[in-house]
């Protein structure tokens, strides 16, 4: 593969980074989902389609770095196929961006329900078995034959305990990489924090690993929570992990990037100059001298998948663990399976539905954020962690703000009656809900208000619900372009 | 009255507001409003750790209402 150097996950808080002629900053690694959006054609269709800003996407394809692509919301280790809706403004990006090669996660974010498939707010571990490999195998043959780039997949974390009878993650990684011969994109961070939580070392990992199928390298920052050291691309790279590292990139001929992650809410903490000494410290361990092939690579393991697993094994996984890490009530009832009903005592499990339901909330205050605003500055934040924690178990999640605001207000509109009075959380809601459903839905509405909105709002903006408003009745009308006459 | 909104930062379906032209109110603020709504509905970045975007919402209002009680408060 080819050298590229050190990059770092496009975000617009790092924009500035990429147009200082660092000489280090050579990759723009895009997580093109970002900057789509889901659109239906009306509220009656089940079938979405994503719609990539393009305006967006000819400023990043016009910065100077060699582009990656790197999907996040539709991974290749689950049973529900993602089809061409996604898999067009997947292919889109990769043309627009020239991107040298793609990768997404070895995970699976959607089970089946009697309601059709649905999304699990998370990218949660496949099945480590001989049918999670095929599955893996035949989702990565699938994408790969649309796009014209190579295609690698990413080493994900697993927060669960290991299971006896699935394969090593190493063995797993390694039997994917090599029955669909496609590239590695090794997360150190994740392999550190599995091993961290109990699981395979990373160093047991490396070992399994075909070393010579790694294009890519993620590093980032965790943190602690519930006992668990989580994946959460807060900080800076632990020593550890570049020390890791510095250890195995030399034994890698292919390697042709090494890229730093970091969230959004993050970049903040470390300021751009924490950010750039990042990337100055990981090209110290990109300039360390390599091997430019593999004498004796391993051979294809084949005896080792004898695990005994069918297709409905893995079906069972996904809505198992699906169902238990979203925390759905009703579907977790009805979850239970001979084998993998100890599951449910995995210790992971309310550490999904805490970092499943953190990131809804997430979703929820970004695109209803005056209605979050408004709830709590009148409940307190006890009470409406309580109602999100409701919607939570009855609802389930979408990946698309949007989305999750319309199903979250629907939820809301429908227990109005019955919550704690909030002095015009109706209206506030009918105009965010009516911006959510225009965008997903193109559909008009109208939005009636008792108050001066604008007034309203700027209160909110200083995190303060007014108690007494002049009156000032008038109606506003919500119009998509194509609804406009 | 009506308001294009927006091209950036996120894509999506062009989606125009229009109030009345008697009514009076601060035009510029709900553009902003609107604007910033509207560009808050795609997807989330990847992640398999912590996201603390309402938590932030959450300090920002708890530490809002703390200010005015303190400064309500008699005698102080």
């Amino acid at each position: 593969m080819r050298r590229l150097g050190v990059g770092l996950i496009y975000l617009r808080e790092v924009d500035p980074l990429y147009r200082e002629g660092n000489p280090d900053l050579a990759v723009l690694e895009l997580e093109p989902e970002t900057f789509w959006e889901k659109l239906y054609p009306d509220s009656s269709s089940r079938t979405p389609w994503f719609q990539p800003n393009s305006a967006a996407m000819a400023q990043i394809a016009a910065l100077p770095q060699t582009k990656l692509v790197h999907s996040v919301g539709f991974p290749l280790g689950g049973t529900e196929p993602y089809e061409a809706d996604y898999v067009t403004p997947l292919i889109a990006a990769v043309r627009d961006l020239d991107a040298v090669w793609a990768s997404a996660h070895l995970s699976f974010n959607q089970i089946s329900t009697a309601d059709g498939p649905q999304q699990v707010g998370f990218l949660l571990p496949p099945r480590q078995t001989r049918h999670g490999v095929e599955l893996a195998v035949a989702n990565i043959a699938r994408l790969a034959g649309g796009l014209n780039v190579p295609l690698a997949f990413e080493t994900g974390v697993n927060y669960l305990r290991p299971r006896p009878e699935e394969l090593s993650d190493g063995e797993f990684l390694g039997l994917v990489a090599e029955a669909a011969d496609c590239g590695i994109l090794l997360d150190l961070h994740n392999l550190w924090a599995n091993e961290r939580n109990g699981r395979q070392s990373v160093k047991d990992v490396l070992d399994e690993l075909p070393l010579e199928r790694v294009w890519e390298i993620h590093l980032a920052g965790g943190m602690m929570l519930d006992g668990y050291y989580l994946d959460s691309h807060s900080g800076p790279i632990p020593d550890e992990v570049l020390g890791l590292a510095a250890d195995v990139v030399p034994h890698m001929p292919n390697l042709g990037a090494m890229n730093f992650e970091v969230m959004p809410a993050y970049v903040q903490d470390m300021g751009l100059d924490g950010v750039r000494e990042q990337i100055g410290r990981i090209a110290e361990v990109w300039r360390l001298p390599r091997v430019t092939r593999i004498v004796a690579p391993r051979a294809t393991p084949e005896a080792h998948l004898g695990v005994a697993a069918d297709e409905g094994d893995v079906l069972a996984w996904e809505q198992t663990l699906g169902v238990l890490a979203v925390g759905h009530r009703q579907a977790e009832a009805k979850a239970r399976t001979a084998t993998l009903d100890d599951l449910r005592d995995d210790p992971a499990i309310p550490l999904f539905r805490r970092l499943i339901g953190e990131g809804r909330s997430g979703q929820i205050s970004r695109a209803l954020h005056y209605t979050t605003v408004a709830m709590l500055a009148c409940w307190g934040p006890e009470r409406v962690h309580a109602l999100l924690d409701d919607y939570s178990a009855e609802v389930y999640p979408d990946a698309f703000a949007a989305g999750e605001a319309d199903r979250f207000a629907r939820y809301v509109l429908g227990r109005l009656d019955r919550l704690p009075s909030v002095p015009y959380l109706a209206e506030i809601l009918a105009f965010e809900h009516a911006l959510a459903r225009a965008s997903l839905y193109g559909e008009p509405a109208v939005v009636r208000w008792s108050v001066d909105p604008a007034e309203l709002f700027a209160s909110l903006d200083r995190g303060v619900m007014p108690t007494a408003m002049e009156a000032h009745v008038f109606e506003m009308q919500i119009s998509p372009e194509s609804s406009v006459g | 009255m009506r308001a294009g909104l927006p091209s950036d930062p996120v894509p999506l379906r062009r989606v125009n507001v229009f109030v009345p032209r008697e009514v009076a109110f601060d035009f510029e603020k709900m553009q902003t409003v609107t604007k910033d709504v509207l560009g808050r509905l795609g997807c989330g970045q990847c992640h398999s750790g912590r996201l603390i975007d309402f938590l932030i919402i959450e300090d920002f209002v708890v530490n809002a209402k703390l200010q005015v009680q303190e400064i309500a408060r008699p005698g102080l």
